[in-house]
């Protein structure tokens, strides 16, 4: 159970292997890897900056994974979240969800996706090549949450 | 009271936090009122950024929820991560 906010990058491959030779006990491992955009209604991005309030995201996180924990159980999951300058293709964020069974994992997964998206304290802001935009919360993101 | 402003308000406000003294009972509205006042960035920032979001150390709140100065007050837009 780990909650990592961090600046720099992070290696897919090695996180979801020491994850998975940790969890021995279990049926399924879900991953979910969000990665910069190149491009946004066909114009480049050149960076993203996203903001965080470090000492809320972990706050959010720990209270929606207790939430969904008490209706979907599973065994271990991992978070990591960047902030910072970051260039089109470099990861973002990191979910890995550890359970007995496939559906557990699958339905933690887009749930804690969802939930970040929706309240855990982090803004983007795409830089394109002449201006910059504050990414908007999409109304959608709101209406998916489950253990509301 | 400590106050946090994140993102686009922050931007606009042209910085990240201010400390205030609340002499009598305020809620997060009546802060944001009095926040406005203190000049044509923060009143600009406050009329641009809609549905600003509060939180009263780290957990959301409501606008009618009543600070103390020992809070830290938390005023953004809504999240965009993940």
């Amino acid at each position: 159970m780990k909650i990592r906010i961090q600046k720099k990058n992070f290696d897919f491959a090695r996180e979801i292997n020491s994850f998975t030779k940790k969890n021995t006990n279990v049926g399924a491992v879900a991953s979910f890897l969000g990665k910069v955009r190149k491009t946004k209604k066909n114009k480049q991005i050149i960076s993203i900056d996203i903001e965080c309030y470090k000492a809320m995201a972990t706050f959010q996180i720990k209270k929606i994974v207790k939430k969904l924990n008490s209706k979907i159980l599973i065994n271990d999951y991992l978070i990591i979240h960047r902030y910072g300058k970051l260039l089109p293709n470099e990861n973002i964020v990191l979910v890995l969800v550890a359970s007995k069974h496939r559906k557990e994992s699958f339905i933690f997964l887009e749930s804690l996706i969802d939930w970040l998206k929706a309240k855990v304290s982090f803004w983007k802001k795409e830089n394109f090549i002449n201006h910059s935009e504050w990414v908007e919360q999409e109304k959608e993101d709101l209406k998916k949450l489950i253990c509301n | 009271m400590k106050i946090f402003y994140f993102a686009e308000l922050k931007q606009l406000i042209g910085k990240s936090q201010d400390l205030i003294i609340i002499t009598k009972k305020k809620t997060v509205s009546e802060v944001i009122i009095d926040l406005r006042k203190k000049g044509k960035n923060y009143d600009y920032a406050f009329s641009k950024v809609t549905n600003i979001k509060c939180a009263i150390n780290c957990e959301y709140v409501n606008p009618s929820k009543e600070v103390k100065n020992e809070d830290e007050l938390a005023l953004f837009p809504p999240v965009t991560g993940g």
